[in-house]
């Protein structure tokens, strides 16, 4: 019961060629494997939202997708969204509006926001609200992220 | 927190003969696998240990929502809850089940997790089969030996229990068309915790003669969490039956429906939800109707 299985992966725009378990999460492949730390893992059901990624342009919890079924894939974690140097807008407005508390669910906030905006650029307070229903805030600071949202829409806009 | 799942051998076949092959080679010891998001939860928890997972997601037979001629609506056991969502093509007479799929968990899990999953996890509480059962869905169970379509009114047999063998697979749901003069609903309302599992779910169906004196040629009613498994309201569809769809009926409807549901956790609460949710759902169906 040892079979490695070899995957192709793009993530955050480079390639990789690797050899992962059957029973390693794309989640642990991330962490653990590639250093990409910024996906956090909380509940591992599903349920919170922290390991978001976004693959290929729809947003999966990376604690439940098997590192083995990502062959081919296009995968967007939190490291790649600022450019240069440069933050991505909606990392901008979060830090500008205050929507980080304890910082444990941006990572996932922010890519349910990203693959929202991708595909709605200017999306009604209904439509954020959905589009972020499966990332938990503990902290409750639910106002100030959706603010921040609705800035990073106005921004990308321009 | 939980972490880590079992060690397992993965198999991605690439047609169903090789998928029905491998189940059929490793009885028992193996796992249909799709959309993860109920099976690597039950691995976490250690309900199930595959020594086998055979991930179905490249058998391109299984893909496709297809509307037929003679207006079935065919869904492959690899249609995620947002391809239907989204799908051109449904249509409209079938709305009920998009609204179903969109009941189900979060946008990621929509994203991952296939109708055909949420009818083989067999939750008491999942949220498309009463609208399933209302649409009275068929089921296509292939295996190494043969295959045989089933309704799903008789698919499920318990908390997290069917009729599917551990050879077979669900391969795809075949919805047949609605009578004239047909409208459906699905109405739901959940539980306030971090999965918003639904508390009940009512999947509606009605037919009448005819749009002006509404007399119900047939109704089909879906009732789910509010019984060990997704149930039809029996009772309440025969009492429909040849009635004149009034508010005075349809209030002795809901009160049937709701003596008929046989919910065990928060039984007096589940059942009065019942009652409120059925009403609601047979008058906009209703409403559905005239359009």
């Amino acid at each position: 019961m040892d079979n490695k299985i070899n995957i192709k992966v793009n993530i955050n725009g480079d390639d990789y060629s690797l050899e992962v378990e059957p029973n390693t999460l794309l989640l642990d492949l991330l962490r653990n494997k590639l250093g990409l730390t910024g996906t956090k893992l909380a509940c591992g059901t599903g349920e919170c939202g922290a390991c978001t990624v976004i693959m290929d342009g729809l947003t999966v919890n990376s604690c439940l997708v098997l590192a083995a079924e990502v062959d081919g894939k296009n995968i967007t974690t939190i490291e790649g969204l600022s450019k240069n140097g440069e933050l991505h807008p909606l990392q901008e407005s979060f830090i500008e509006e205050g929507a980080v508390q304890c910082g444990f669910c941006t990572p996932g906030m922010i890519l349910s926001s990203k693959a929202l905006l991708d595909k709605n650029p200017n999306p009604t307070d209904e439509e954020i609200k959905i589009a972020i229903s499966g990332n938990l805030c503990r902290c409750t600071g639910y106002k100030k992220i959706l603010k921040a949202i609705r800035s990073a829409a106005q921004k990308m806009a321009c | 927190m939980l972490k880590r799942i079992n060690k397992f051998e993965y198999f991605a076949p690439s047609t169903l003969a090789e998928a029905i092959s491998l189940l059929a080679e490793y009885k028992g010891k193996a796992k249909l696998y799709a959309g993860g998001t109920d099976v690597l939860v039950q691995m976490k928890q250690r309900k199930i240990t595959p020594e086998y997972i055979i991930d179905i997601k490249n058998v391109p037979e299984l893909n496709g929502i297809t509307y037929s001629p003679e207006g079935e609506l065919r869904i492959g056991a690899l249609v995620t809850h947002r391809q239907f969502a989204i799908s051109k093509n449904v249509p409209e007479k079938f709305t009920m089940l998009k609204e179903a799929s969109l009941a189900v968990g979060s946008v990621q899990t929509r994203n991952r997790g296939t109708i055909v999953g949420n009818i083989c996890t067999s939750s008491p509480a999942a949220d498309t089969p009463p609208a399933l059962l209302a649409l009275d869905a068929g089921l296509k169970l292939v295996s190494s030996t043969g295959e045989r379509t089933v309704k799903i009114c008789d698919f499920f047999t318990g908390p997290f229990k069917n009729i599917l063998k551990d050879t077979e697979i669900l391969t795809e749901i075949l919805i047949p068309d609605l009578p004239e003069n047909s409208g459906g609903i699905y109405l739901w309302h959940s539980k306030i915790t971090e999965e918003d599992e639904t508390l009940v779910g009512v999947g509606v169906v009605v037919s009448v003669d005819n749009l002006q004196n509404k007399v119900c040629k047939q109704a089909r009613i879906g009732l789910g969490s509010v019984a060990p498994a997704p149930m039809r309201a029996v009772k309440t569809e025969d009492f429909l039956k040849g009635k004149i769809l009034d508010e005075d009926t349809i209030g002795q409807a809901a009160e049937i429906a709701a003596n008929e549901s046989l919910p065990r956790s928060r039984a007096e609460y589940r059942k009065e939800m019942v009652k409120v949710q059925t009403k609601r759902a047979l008058s906009q169906a209703l409403k559905r109707i005239e359009g």
